[in-house]
């Protein structure tokens, strides 16, 4: 048994650190809350609504998730069609997905690798892609499983301001992360899990 | 030895290779339907998890009646069960070829299952042991160890997509079948990197460094084997002298 026994409560307004050592329980419960992992026994409630009668694609809808090896949710042939690809079948017209993806790729610093193959990018410029296709999609909440590993000083600070312009416009985050200097300044909460329970969580 | 399970993977190897050959040769559905009720026998005598596997590939088993049905479209003969106008769709004869078909792959199936209850360890120190060239007997060896981790990165890229907001059924099927198209991209890629950073790593470590390796594990074939081995051919043998004599 990973969890037992935990009751948690996310809040839009709120940014929200999950810290805690390896072998916590962090990855899992954020698995748990997007629907990747399924309780064995209990509920979780997105909105309001149960989980266990929501399909992946609806809580990936509301719930953007970035995982903790961002290798495993990239599958476009090329970074521009990464970020694109949700909003084709979204149905954008050309025009507004070329603007959409354009200013992504400026933010993400990643605009000098738009026709590179993701696979072949580094560590640091697949997590900004990642990052990049989670965010093009609009969710109301965004879960980041370590979304530091693997950026350098800079590109972790253009992380930071991201986040918090996300913050400002209303957007409601869980980050699971063992980075402290990058939590420190941007939590209104902080959890702290030890062996599958929450021992702290401050405000 | 306690049963088939504990036997030398060069036995089991021998006596896959005699049930998958009687499968293939013999055309009549009876002797069919006996060859994979000893199938069944035997693997479940070699402790395989052959109910635990058809569970994990119900999925597909409606394949297998689409098989028997089309093979039965396309070779109609004999009376005619099912017709459209004058189109013959199901036919007495066409069905017995069909259901022939689906026995014979449930044969290789299902006796390739008895392979899995040794370790692929020993499969490959088997071939070894057989003057396999041991770069051929390891490919094997990392072919069946990477398996399920292609299953599982196709298991990720679904949840990746789903998780971009797309409900796989509800979109126009155009643009689910370019969604499908997106697996074969991260999991081939995957397999390449994946290929040459264990390539990298077993030179690091000397591989094939000397032209004689040794073996920590070496197998030895007892009495039970043999007789097992002599057992298998001489019945397969008898069966397709027998089988082709009368046919």
């Amino acid at each position: 048994m990973v969890i037992d026994g935990l009751s948690l409560k996310l809040f839009q307004n709120q940014f929200t650190a999950i810290t805690g050592p390896n072998g916590s329980g962090k990855t899992t419960i954020g698995k748990i809350m997007t629907g990747i992992l399924k309780p064995q026994k209990g509920h979780v409630l997105i909105s309001g609504r149960d989980s266990a009668g929501m399909k992946l694609g609806e809580i990936g809808q509301k719930v953007g998730y970035l995982f903790q090896n961002p290798g495993l949710q990239i599958f476009a042939p090329t970074v521009r069609e990464e970020i694109s690809f949700v909003l084709e079948l979204k149905g954008h017209s050309k025009e507004e997905i070329d603007q959409m993806v354009s200013r992504s790729l400026d933010e993400f610093d990643l605009s000098h690798r738009s026709d590179a193959f993701p696979f072949k990018l580094s560590r640091g410029e697949m997590q900004r892609l990642a990052i990049a296709a989670v965010l093009v999609n609009k969710p109301d909440f965004l879960i980041l499983d370590e979304p530091t590993t693997g950026l350098d000083m800079e590109r972790r600070k253009a992380l930071s301001y991201i986040i918090s312009d996300l913050k400002e416009k209303g957007m409601g985050m869980a980050v699971i992360s063992h980075d402290r200097a990058f939590i420190s300044s941007l939590a209104d909460r902080t959890i702290k899990m030890h062996r599958g329970e929450i021992v702290d969580d401050r405000t | 030895m306690t049963g088939l399970k504990d036997f030398d993977p060069r036995t089991k190897l021998v006596l896959v290779l005699c049930l998958s050959t009687l499968g293939v040769f013999i055309q009549d559905a009876i002797i069919l339907v006996l060859v994979f009720c000893v199938s069944v026998l035997l693997s479940i005598a070699s402790g395989s998890q052959l109910f635990v596997l058809i569970k994990k590939f119900r999925r597909i088993l409606w394949l297998f009646v689409a098989i028997a049905v089309i093979q039965s479209i396309f070779v109609p003969s004999g009376r005619i069960l099912l017709n459209i106008g004058q189109i013959k769709l199901i036919t007495a004869g066409g069905l017995y070829k069909g259901i022939a078909m689906v026995l014979r792959m449930s044969i290789v199936m299902v006796s390739a299952s008895i392979m899995a209850t040794s370790n692929s360890r020993e499969i490959v120190q088997g071939l070894v042991q057989w003057k396999t060239p041991y770069e051929i007997a390891f490919m094997v060896s990392v072919a069946i160890r990477f398996l399920p981790m292609l299953t599982d990165e196709i298991k990720n890229v679904v949840t990746a997509v789903q998780l971009r907001g797309i409900e796989l059924d509800k979109i126009p099927v155009r643009q689910r079948l370019k969604v499908y198209s997106y697996l074969i991209m991260p999991v081939v890629s995957g397999a390449v990197i994946r290929s040459r950073e264990l390539a990298t790593a077993m030179e690091t470590r000397a591989f094939r460094a000397y032209p004689r390796r040794t073996s920590y594990m070496v197998l030895t074939m007892q009495r039970g084997d043999y007789s097992v081995i002599f057992m298998s051919l001489t019945i397969s043998i008898l069966t397709l002298i027998f089988y082709f004599k009368v046919v």
